[in-house]
């Protein structure tokens, strides 16, 4: 199902500087360890690049076709979600993300990732922690269907998407950085 | 949030388990609840020294989310990494809640608990004693900067110690001393509306200071241009449009070559030189042999490029600037290199135009300005203070004057203590201070301690300084205590306060409030009429403004007015339009360029200063002057803040200790190579002063003559091991030789070692 949110992680406004890290660690309880949400420094020929490693909440979501319990699952906002009452903790979903982006919560047992902060921030009414959080303003979050969407896609031409294994298109854009 | 449950440990047994653990007694935080004071907070952060705006939320069960303060436009939800770990810091199991007092020798660390009662008393005495002996000045006081340090300096001041030192000769002190001595006082830059902006070092991406780091985020997005040099490729390097790996300890060169160029090109503002500045000649006789080529022979950075870059600097001005640098002393010129960037920008005259450097404003000023009363004004509360000895650090009569103003040379207790020249200086007491990691020649640094009779250290955790101390005063984090209103005008007046977001954990107490109580033990209740209580001091603050105190309770930050430079006539007409009083203040231009005041002796910009001419022969102008700091079989050795951590204070916070374990090595690939040493492997760094263990990171993004590592509090000696970073990692003020700069008394914190795989 496509999301009816979209992701922008500007590069090139984007300094690496973990305060989204640290922000939805503390939002979502994240234990010491792991992560829902960071940025990669990775050193290029001469620059870094800046690199989100968070859930695409991606169209085919294969972490949710392997959940034998519907555990995974995909909200009516087309946001990957885990319900923890369904979990049975086998980890297929961890193994299928071809992204990598869940973890295996010690203390639950079930896998936890980036769901937007859907249930932090979203039914609040709030923007997710990374975005408000950002020195940068490096992240928006917006609706797909909006027209902030739609200006920022046509301002960054640029702009792509990761599509990884058969997970189909992720929610989340990158605007890598060009000198 | 989970609080884990850690007991006292009681035995040394207990302790064996893991090396990393302390002997004796601690008192650390045991599984108590962090309870909000009220469901949001606007108050100011303290995981670094620049004061963010932030709001803390209590999300009930004990956690608490911590987000920048919508009130301050300038930053608005923005914060860091440090800032939001705030929760970490506060929850952690691992602070010292309760007041202890040494067993054992000095630095063992070995504990035992005690009440505050016993602390004070105790503490009291052996002040007493000392004072009775040597004087009141027998007691050095030192502190991190910041709105404690105003207590701190105050409950020195009320003992009669002039030997008060803030962390200033080791940070920003040479970027603020030579400003007093070339301008009259500092100037910040206008970020916002530069169009070409060159930094030497000073880098807003990792050095991360909210606001500005927003500011130049947003600028770069309006088509600005960013000029980086830094030895090796930082962040800000790689965001700049074009960067440079200058060589360690030559800006200078570069900044003078510069400098030459805008003169012999008739590139510079002519007309602001002769009209604000004295000694232009003098300087540009000075410099006039230093040309791109010159420069290139020491710098490494192309004659062409400083040619190209200096036109581009001119085109750009008034909207183009050179930051004059933050945590600075590259070398052992570091008076003459802030003088070359403060050049630069007097050169083009970018004073009070966008874009470039201004003068922050008091909210006095700017009310007289605007002929109204724009902004409410604080109450400054005077006391009068016994008369105090002369400081330690001015044996050297009036050379160092401007450097004591800026909070003295804190170096210098290292000497005295093992000297007793001026004078014996027997005991120490430091709050919030890590100067065994922050200043340079740790192995001198401890003797030092040991000398001391009495040492008292206020910290919420067991630092390598801490762990030398007599006594430990566990401080309350900035969550959980009120401080006085701040003064943040920059444009325009604006305050912010402290005020505290959650209850007190423990038994720690803010350090205001600690330094009260041990001065009632000492007799000096006299010089306390707020009785001890912040919550009095701001409502004696804003006596004649009792609604500010209100508006900052609520809100944390406070700003008024509109924003103008002085010499800006598009800024000034809206300023006017807002402030019809103000008209009567305007020049004959329609500025206020007429009010643009420089503080130095001779009124104006100071390209030659006769006074330090006369206290330091030879450095009445610019020059440059070769310094060799590495020998032929060294490397030069530097270090840079890290975005995730603040110098010596946040290696113990779990969570930033998580984001970065430890502070690798980087050495460039061809080095590494004729050194046998390999990406990863464990490697010596050694020179005059000390020697350290740290792992290599071999790569392209360094010159060859150069290693790097990030400044952060890593390679814990004496203190707590309790995290990853401070149990491992290299600890730079082992490596950094004792040194006192000329004119500015800076430490220095460039210095050459050897390296070898271990």
């Amino acid at each position: 199902m496509k999301s009816n949110y979209l992701m922008f992680h500007d590069e090139k406004k984007c300094i690496g500087c973990q305060a989204c890290t640290v922000g939805c660690a503390n939002v979502n309880d994240v234990p010491r360890g792991f992560g829902r949400v960071q940025v990669q420094i990775k050193p290029e020929k001469d620059r870094y690049q800046f690199y989100r490693v968070s859930c695409q909440h991606c169209e085919k979501s294969p972490c949710v076709n392997v959940c034998p319990t519907g555990a995974s699952y995909v909200d009516t906002d087309g946001v990957v979600r885990v319900n923890n009452a369904k979990c049975i903790s086998c980890a297929y979903c961890q193994s299928a993300c071809p992204y990598h982006v869940r973890y295996m919560e010690p203390d639950t047992r079930c896998p936890d990732k980036c769901d937007f902060c859907a249930e932090s921030r979203l039914a609040k009414g709030e923007l997710p922690v990374c975005v408000s959080v950002c020195p940068t303003d490096a992240l928006s979050f917006v609706k797909a269907d909006s027209e902030e969407a739609a200006e920022w896609l046509s301002k960054h031409p640029e702009a792509y998407r990761e599509s990884k294994g058969n997970a189909g298109a992720a929610s989340v854009y990158r605007r890598k950085e060009i000198h | 949030m989970k609080i884990t449950r850690r007991r006292f440990m009681q035995s040394a047994a207990a302790a064996c388990a893991a090396s990393a653990l302390p002997l004796g007694a601690v008192a650390f935080q045991d599984g108590i609840k962090v309870e909000g004071v009220t469901p949001e907070t606007n108050t100011t952060c303290e995981m670094c020294s620049y004061r963010c705006p932030v709001r803390v939320h209590d999300l009930g069960s004990g956690k608490i989310f911590i987000e920048g303060n919508k009130n301050a436009g300038h930053q608005k939800t923005r914060i860091c990494a440090r800032g939001s770990s705030g929760y970490s810091l506060l929850n952690d199991p691992n602070r010292i809640v309760k007041p202890m007092k040494r067993k054992g020798e000095r630095g063992a660390g070995e504990w035992e608990v005690i009440s505050w009662e016993q602390a004070y008393t105790e503490i009291a005495e052996k002040m007493n004693a000392l004072k009775s002996k040597h004087g009141a000045e027998t007691i050095a006081f030192s502190a991190k900067s910041g709105s404690l340090y105003s207590q701190f300096k105050h409950f020195a001041q009320s003992f009669g110690s002039p030997n008060i030192f803030s962390h200033s000769s080791m940070c920003p002190g040479g970027r603020y001393v030579t400003a007093d001595i070339m301008l009259g006082g500092d100037m910040v830059w206008d970020l916002k509306n530069t169009k070409y902006l060159i930094v030497f070092g000073h880098n807003l991406y990792e050095g991360v200071e909210v606001g500005d780091t927003y500011k130049t985020a947003a600028m770069q997005n309006g088509g600005g241009k960013i000029v980086s040099f830094d030895p090796r490729l930082s962040v800000v390097s790689s965001k700049a449009d074009e960067y440079f790996f200058i060589k360690p300890g030559t800006d200078i060169v570069v900044a003078l070559a510069m400098c030459n160029e805008l003169i012999k090109n008739d590139l510079y503002d002519k007309e602001f030189v002769v009209e604000y500045s004295i000694g232009f000649s003098e300087f540009a006789r000075s410099i006039e042999n230093i040309t791109p080529e010159f420069a290139e022979m020491y710098s490494g950075v192309k004659a062409e490029v400083i040619r190209r870059i200096t036109r581009e600097f001119a085109a750009a001005a008034p909207a183009a600037v050179v930051s004059p640098g933050h945590r600075t002393t590259y070398s052992f010129e570091e008076f003459d290199t802030r003088r070359a960037l403060f050049a630069l920008n007097a050169l083009v005259g970018n004073f009070e135009r966008k874009g470039g450097l201004y003068s922050k404003r008091s909210p006095e000023a700017y009310n007289k300005l605007v002929g109204t009363k724009a902004a409410p004004e604080l109450k400054k509360i005077k006391v009068e203070y016994p008369k105090p000895a002369a400081r330690l650090d001015a044996l050297d009569g009036e050379r160092f004057k401007y450097s004591i103003k800026r909070g003295g040379i804190y170096q210098r207790i290292i000497e005295t203590a093992l000297s007793d020249k001026p004078y014996p200086v027997k005991g120490w007491v430091m709050s919030r201070t890590n100067p065994m990691q922050t200043l340079a020649d740790y192995p001198k640094m401890v003797e030092a301690m040991k000398a001391m009779e009495l040492i008292v250290s206020c910290d919420v955790y067991m630092t390598d300084s801490a762990a030398f101390a007599d006594y430990f005063l566990p401080e309350a984090t900035y969550l959980e205590r009120y401080e006085q209103i701040e003064n943040r005008s920059g444009q325009s007046p604006a305050y912010s306060l402290r005020q505290p977001a959650v209850k007190t954990i423990g038994d720690a107490k803010s350090s205001a409030l600690i330094w009260y109580e041990l001065g009632l033990k000492l007799g000096l209740e006299e010089f306390y009429p707020w009785g001890g209580s912040m919550e009095k001091y701001i409502e004696m603050q804003t006596a004649d403004a009792p609604e500010l105190l209100k508006e900052l309770k609520e809100k944390g930050f406070v700003s008024y007015g509109t924003s103008f430079l002085l010499r800006e006539p598009s800024m000034i007409a809206k300023a006017v339009e807002k402030y019809p009083t103000a008209a009567a203040n305007l020049g004959e231009d329609g500025t206020f360029a007429n009010h643009m005041k420089f503080k130095t002796k001779s009124g104006k910009i100071e390209f030659y200063s006769e006074e330090i001419e006369q206290l330091w022969p030879g450095y009445g102008v610019p020059r440059f002057r070769n310094i060799k700091i590495a020998g032929s079989d060294e490397l030069l050795f530097i270090q840079a803040k890290a975005a995730v951590h603040t110098n010596a204070a946040t290696a113990f916070v779990p969570s930033l200790s998580d984001l970065m374990p430890s502070n690798p090595v980087w050495i460039n690939t061809e080095t590494a190579k004729t050194h046998g040493i390999k990406n990863g492997d464990e490697i010596v760094l050694e020179n005059a002063t000390g020697s350290e263990k740290g792992v290599a990171l071999v790569t392209d993004n360094i010159r060859p003559d150069t290693v790097f590592t990030y400044m952060s509090g890593f390679g814990v000696k004496n203190g707590y091991k309790q995290t990853a970073a401070a149990a491992s990692g290299v600890m730079c003020s082992n490596l950094l030789p004792h040194a006192v700069n000329d004119v500015t008394g800076m430490a220095v914190h460039t210095s050459a070692v050897k390296i070898f795989r271990a």
